[in-house]
């Protein structure tokens, strides 16, 4: 009787724990950001491209008309250190110390910055999207 | 080994179903959150990725623990409650938790009774109330993973529509929690009623969970 059971228990903290999350993704997404604000201050717009994904990509040359290397550059973005890096299945957010978020997502090539320059607009931020500088 | 297989087949089959609808609900899930993502213009991921993720741990765990609370309550309600006519209730006179002899146990189990049986005491009082204990653990393990796994899910939804995130304990009073445990428990207690109720009137012949075909319908605790 108890084989049973304790089998039952087993797979259930094994769903449980396996859905967890890895560690290595939080380090990545880390990673990315980082280099993402290291280049967006270093007015490199082309290392900064390279860690958005591609729809964020697309629709920063189409909201800006410009190539990407070019508008990335002009956005008004307040960077600071990375507060908070949270992770779950293939989506991520990182707060900065000044306040705004930047979101990403887990892409073939790795993870990629899907919004960056983002801010609550009022009222409870669980309940509506964040006002992004530039985003998918 | 062909004893052994009958002996034990209706545990065998139910385990065969389990194992095939397990691994087709992997595959259809893990179809269904890649059109998701493409939607969302977002990669798709691999099966294996999938399977540990938690969007397929929160879609197991919400079914198992409805059926584990079903079977907890089942039990607990069998106790106590009766159902005139009905092969899924205790005789009308034999409610509550009848006595030691009608139980074998003591001084009345018999030598094939299972060792704690004859046993006095916390060794007792625990092999008498296993059954509801560890269905009553079970289900509570399964909806915790439940809301972890239900959590993580949540919160990559709120992500991907740039929202912030919640905590466990804030996810635990949101709609989707409770949509996901409510739709599942509804089903469980209809499956339940409905097997109270449908058996005092309908019967399967050869079924221990029927009554026998000419039993009358006010035969209560009757097996076929």
């Amino acid at each position: 009787m108890a084989r049973p059971a304790l089998g039952i228990a087993a797979a259930v903290l094994a769903i449980g724990t396996a859905a967890c999350g890895r560690s290595d993704d939080r380090a990545e997404v880390r990673s990315v950001t980082d280099g993402f604000l290291a280049a967006y201050a270093a007015d490199d717009g082309a290392a900064a491209c390279a860690r958005l994904s591609s729809h964020t990509v697309q629709a920063l040359e189409d909201q800006e008309q410009a190539p990407c290397s070019r508008a990335v550059t002009e956005l008004q973005l307040d960077v600071g250190d990375i507060a908070r890096v949270e992770v779950y299945v293939t989506n991520a957010k990182v707060d900065l110390t000044t306040g705004e978020s930047a979101y990403l997502s887990e892409e073939a090539a790795g993870w990629r910055l899907s919004a960056v320059g983002c801010r609550p607009e009022d009222g409870k931020p669980a309940d509506r999207p964040f006002e992004c500088e530039a985003e998918a | 080994m062909r004893r052994l297989v009958r002996d034990n087949g209706l545990g065998l089959f139910f385990l065969g179903l389990l194992l095939v609808t397990i691994v087709a609900q992997a595959l259809v899930g893990h179809a269904d959150f890649n059109h998701q993502q493409v939607a969302h213009h977002d990669d798709p991921i691999s099966l294996g990725r999938y399977v540990f993720s938690s969007d397929f741990g929160v879609d197991v765990l919400e079914n198992w623990q409805s059926e584990y609370l079903q079977f907890t309550l089942f039990i607990l309600a069998t106790i106590w409650l009766v159902q005139r006519g009905s092969p899924e209730s205790k005789e009308l006179d034999q409610v509550g938790r009848e006595s030691d002899e009608e139980q074998k146990v003591g001084e009345h189990a018999t030598e094939d009774s299972p060792r704690w049986a004859r046993a006095r005491g916390w060794r007792l009082t625990l092999y008498s109330n296993s059954l509801l204990t560890v269905m009553t653990a079970v289900w509570l393990a399964s909806w915790l993973v439940q809301s972890i796994t239900g959590h993580a899910a949540y919160n990559a939804e709120q992500f991907d529509h740039q929202e912030a995130s919640l905590s466990w304990g804030q996810y635990l009073g949101t709609s989707d929690f409770w949509n996901r445990t409510l739709q599942n428990w509804q089903s469980e207690f209809l499956a339940v009623g409905s097997m109270a109720v449908l058996s005092i009137y309908l019967r399967q012949r050869g079924s221990p969970e029927s009554k026998p075909v000419g039993a009358p319908h006010d035969a209560t605790g009757v097996e076929g």
